[in-house]
């Protein structure tokens, strides 16, 4: 052992190196200590700023979105909670198990998973959503694998929801989310990948009043993405973390619930449309489009056999029939007989021969009665619906004088009830035949033109609004179906008021006696309707039976009869009551058939619902008041208290009568800018 | 020599040693502790009784002259290579590594204790064989060649890269101490060099390489392996020249640094207390591997010398690597910091290393 010792002489030997093995190990720590010097005082600045990156996050708010009334302050559309799944791309990208476990979890599709992913790779660090509206036990699924699933968060979110469903979809239209086209060209109006948007109806022309926009809030989070306390993120962030969001407006609504549920009850045919409004106002109070659809499975996730199945139905459910422009019928001989009296071609009293037809050049024109009506006069003509008294002033009138009397009862050009690409309808001209008529114009068209058979079309809701214009003796208003915006906590913010669109430029007393022609139809013996007359309230309608082909042209189907779509519209419009009308109804069933027999009973059913059920009218009551009253003789000329001079009607310019509708934002009622409305 | 030299222990303790190790321990508790509250589990506790069953250590061997384990040096060594094999056929899989043995109430890493014992069996090698003032050459250095080449690379294939390169590394420190020709000390370089090429082909793991190459290019891929590291440095960044303040570091409380308890806690310490205080902590460390040398240098013999040469190298390796490593300059492989990291095998490995340490140091004023 002692031998092994070494001699102090033979350690020496090694003193030198320990000098060098020192500063061995001590320049390598100067290295690491110019690098911490480099690291923690140099640069700190940005390696702070880049610990704070880490832990801050940005969340929206979303606003909440404004709800729409009905005329009784009935929820329409209203938000309710979901769960709405959101990934934080950054930390789910850290753990690759994440989205197979999700996928599991919530029951996706491959295809939703390779939007996820797809998202995750354009998506800017911030949370996105990727999922929305799971279920209960999908959450409770998610939160308790929640370890699993760093950067996967359920936040609860508000989701639009129709409580009427089906009953004014249209009307309402319904929500799905932005694509990527509209998001580029709405970026500035803070829309987000993922965020919902108006599709069709009030949610879309209303959308900007509707939205509100979000606001903002930083947030401290940890590593996992998890949210820290309230007192971390005051000290890390100071005060001003928030910036709160500014809630949606409501609408208020002119429609009526009631009427609108009566309408659809009552509407029991494949397609077509009701309109109704209050012809003092121009106020929509229904607007049914048939077939309806379900706005709440439109909104959210609509499945692909849903979709296809509204495809491939023949009655188009999607497309609004109130602002659809069809041929009008008998109903147009309003127009005819209005511009026949005003210009002094004849007088009420004067009658004229139907023989069952009219012979005009080489062409006999049938009337619908081949028998005919003998010698009428205006309220015979409108009572029997007779068609040669029609081609008789129509012949007078000629096409030109014919078209500008119906753009003066609003045929022609948009209504502007400002929803579902409104068309504005067909009214033909001498000029308009030249461009668009197979043999340019024939003066015989004129004559087709002037019992509703030509090229003319016509929307539900522009037939309501004409049959107003009669109803309050010549003023026609333009439509309004919102009533007024006001705030999310109920201060009226803006009103739409009533607005006239022009004084018809024909005396009252024209519009009288057309009236009582009308009158005739339901409460004359004779007249088309009388069947369907109401006993306790006088009314005044039209029906209209629109020709969609030739009578000679109809095809006839394997059962024998006619095919569908070669199948007569049926109309009836209708007011009343006619001393004091407060409503007008459109009823138009597609390829109904006759519109004395189909749209009238369906019409005068809704009116004497509403008359009841809505106004409460007792029947027995009303009886007994209208045969007193109709004892008192005519009834005096009311005159509508105008709240603003009318314009004058213009003759139309010529390229403005082209017919063809084109779907270009609607000029009124233009929904205000939002920036007027923040205070 | 009056009286037996169980009694002169006291007296003779090194204060100075005694001094700075608790000084390290205390800091890596106090820096355990916060790893503790960002982790929710209390490491501190079990790292304390760690700790303290080296202390114990310290103590009991300090009673047995290192002459001892002198003799003993390649049974230790033998031992520990079985260790090494056992470890092949019965360890324990963690993380793709096959590194330890279960006995139950702990995992033993037979890797950590080749550290001691290739110190031990190196300075027993050349304390027998005659000082070279001129220097070993190549021929002398086949045998310990050997004795270093069976176990590192039967770490190497748990696989275990820094374990591995720690026990190359602290045999070469003591190697080159010891005095190499400089035409050897050439031609080993160019093998070395030579051999690169092999060894990333043959012997490193993918996971090896990729964090060998996510050091090259730590912006290439931001969320792979080159997080841990971009976290880590702006952990140390935004730590400044004073730190944050003791619990309130940003980035290892609220999880942004991974490993934050074990070879990534001097990110704690330097988000915690800045400059200053990664400062004092490499103060420490030096002082400690200079108080090491000076042991080695007063020490009576030549195997004594080497042991305390080895052990200052296995702490300098230790630091330097596993600062390098967090910093960004060196890539990640898993070493931890001598005494702050959280883990029982570390500390037993760091303590027996201390323990050689004092009983050299008692000693050496013993028999001159």
């Amino acid at each position: 052992m002692l031998a092994k010792l070494n001699s102090r002489d033979e350690l020496e030997s090694y003193s030198g190196r320990f000098k060098w093995l020192f500063l061995a190990f001590v320049l390598p720590f100067a290295l690491i200590g110019a690098r911490l010097w480099q690291v923690q005082v140099l640069d700190s600045h940005e390696f702070d700023r880049r610990a704070r990156n880490n832990l801050v996050r940005t969340v929206e708010i979303p606003a909440t979105r404004g709800l729409i009334l009905d005329s009784g302050r009935r929820v329409l559309a209203e938000n309710r909670p979901s769960y709405d799944v959101y990934i934080t791309p950054r930390l789910v990208r850290k753990e690759p198990e994440a989205l197979d476990l999700l996928q599991r979890y919530l029951n996706l599709a491959a295809d939703d998973i390779a939007r996820i992913r797809k998202r995750m790779e354009e998506a800017d660090g911030r949370a996105f959503l990727a999922r929305r509206d799971i279920t209960r036990d999908q959450v409770a699924q998610l939160e308790t694998h929640r370890m699993y699933l760093p950067g996967v968060e359920v936040r609860t979110n508000s989701h639009r929801y129709y409580p009427y469903n089906e009953l004014s979809s249209h009307t309402m239209g319904f929500m799905n989310e932005i694509t990527g086209d509209e998001l580029e060209s709405r970026q500035a109006y803070g829309y987000r990948p993922g965020d919902y948007i108006g599709r069709m109806g009030l949610e879309r022309t209303y959308e900007a009043i509707l939205r509100g926009s979000p606001g903002l809030e930083r947030q401290i989070v940890d590593a996992r993405g998890i949210p820290q306390g309230e007192e971390q993120a005051e000290e890390l962030l100071g005060h001003y973390r928030r910036v709160e969001p500014i809630p949606g407006r409501n609408l208020v609504l002119t429609l009526d619930m009631d009427l609108q549920r009566i309408a659809r009850e009552e509407f029991n045919y494949d397609s077509g449309a009701v309109v109704a409004i209050n012809p003092k106002d121009g106020s929509v109070l229904a607007a049914l489009s048939v077939p309806t659809f379900n706005p709440n499975s439109w909104t959210g996730r609509l499945s692909h056999e849903e979709k296809r199945r509204s495809d491939n139905n023949p009655f188009k459910p999607m497309i609004d029939k109130t602002v659809q422009a069809y041929f009008p019928g008998s109903t147009f001989k309003l127009v005819t007989a209005a511009a026949a009296l005003n210009e002094g071609f004849i007088t009420e009293k004067e009658t004229l021969e139907c023989r069952g037809f009219y012979e005009f050049g080489k062409r006999r024109f049938h009337c619908w009665n081949r028998v005919g009506h003998g010698r009428e006069d205006l309220a015979d003509s409108l009572m029997h619906s007779c068609d040669v008294y029609y081609y008789k002033l129509s012949e007078k009138l000629g096409m030109d004088t014919l078209a500008r009397y119906a753009y003066m009862f609003g045929f022609g050009e948009r209504a502007g009830m400002g929803i579902n690409g409104e068309q504005r309808g067909i009214v033909p001209t001498k000029d308009w035949h030249r461009k668009h008529s197979p043999g340019g114009f024939q003066h015989g068209l004129t004559l087709s033109t002037g019992v509703g058979q030509g090229d003319t079309r016509v929307t539900p809701l522009q037939l309501a609004l004409s049959y107003g214009a009669l109803a309050t003796r010549g003023t026609l208003y333009y439509p309004r179906i919102v009533d007024h915006i006001e705030t999310a906590d109920g201060r009226k913010q803006f009103e739409y008021p009533a607005r006239i669109r022009r004084k018809l430029d024909i005396p009252e007393e024209i519009l009288e006696e057309i009236e009582i022609g009308m009158t005739s139809v339901l409460h004359d013996q004779t007249g088309t309707s009388y069947e369907n007359r109401l006993d306790y309230v006088t009314t005044a309608g039209k029906t209209g039976t629109a020709q969609v082909r030739g009578f000679d042209q109809q095809r006839l189907g394997d059962n024998g009869e006619i095919e569908y779509k070669h199948r007569d519209h049926a109309w009836f419009v209708v007011y009343g009551p006619v001393e004091d009308p407060d409503i007008v109804l459109a009823v138009f069933v597609e390829h109904g058939g006759s519109g004395a027999r189909i749209a009238a009973p369906l019409a005068m059913k809704i009116l004497d619902r509403y008359f009841r059920e809505v106004k409460g009218i007792d029947p027995e009551a009303a009886r007994a008041r209208a045969i007193a009253q109709r004892r008192r003789g005519p009834r005096r000329l009311r005159r509508p208290d105008n709240r603003e001079e009318p314009s004058r009607w213009e003759r139309p310019s010529d390229d403005s009568r082209d017919g063809e509708s084109r779907d270009y934002p609607i000029a009124w009622p233009p929904p205000p800018p939002p920036t007027n409305l923040l205070d | 020599m009056a009286k037996p030299v169980q009694a002169q222990i006291f007296p003779r303790f090194d204060w100075i040693l005694a001094l700075l190790v608790a000084m390290l321990m205390g800091i890596g508790l106090m820096n355990l502790y916060s790893s503790s509250m960002a982790l929710g589990e209390d490491l501190y506790i079990t790292q304390g009784v760690w700790l303290g069953l080296g202390l114990g250590l310290v103590t009991a061997s300090s009673l047995l002259d290192y002459r001892t384990y002198e003799r003993w040096a390649y049974i230790v060594y033998g031992a520990v290579v079985f260790l090494l094999i056992l470890v092949m056929v019965v360890g324990t899989r963690l993380n793709g590594a096959q590194r330890w043995l279960n006995f139950g109430f702990f995992m033993l890493q037979p890797s950590e204790l080749m550290k001691p014992a290739i110190i031990l069996v190196t300075a027993r090698y050349f304390s027998d064989l005659p000082h070279k003032v001129d220097g070993n050459d190549l021929k002398d250095l086949i045998r310990p060649m050997m004795l270093l080449f069976v176990p590192s690379s039967l770490i190497m294939l748990q696989p275990d890269l820094g374990t591995s390169l720690m026990v190359i590394f602290i045999f070469f420190t003591m190697v080159l101490f010891e005095g190499m020709k400089a035409r050897t000390i050439v031609g080993m370089g160019i093998t070395t060099i030579l051999s690169a090429p092999l060894a990333w082909s043959f012997l490193l793991k993918d996971y090896q390489k990729q964090r060998i190459l996510s050091f090259l290019d730590l912006e290439k891929d931001p969320y792979g392996p080159g997080w841990q590291v971009r976290q880590s440095l702006i952990a140390f960044g935004s730590g400044g020249i004073a730190g944050k303040g003791y619990l309130d570091g940003t980035q290892v409380q609220m999880g942004f640094v991974p490993y934050h308890e074990s070879d990534f806690a001097a990110v704690n310490w330097a988000e915690e207390h800045g400059f200053i205080g990664m400062m004092v902590l490499i103060g420490l460390y030096t002082a400690l591997i200079g108080w090491s040398l000076h042991i080695a240098r007063s020490s009576r013999d030549r195997f004594g010398m080497l042991v305390a040469v080895g052990v200052a190298a296995m702490i300098f390796w230790h630091v330097f690597v596993n600062l390098g490593m967090v910093l960004g300059m060196l890539p990640v492989v898993g070493l931890t910091l001598p005494l702050v990291s959280y883990g029982g095998s570390s500390v037993i490995t760091v303590m027996l290393g201390i323990a050689l340490l004092v009983n050299i140091s008692i000693r050496r004023h013993l028999l001159r």
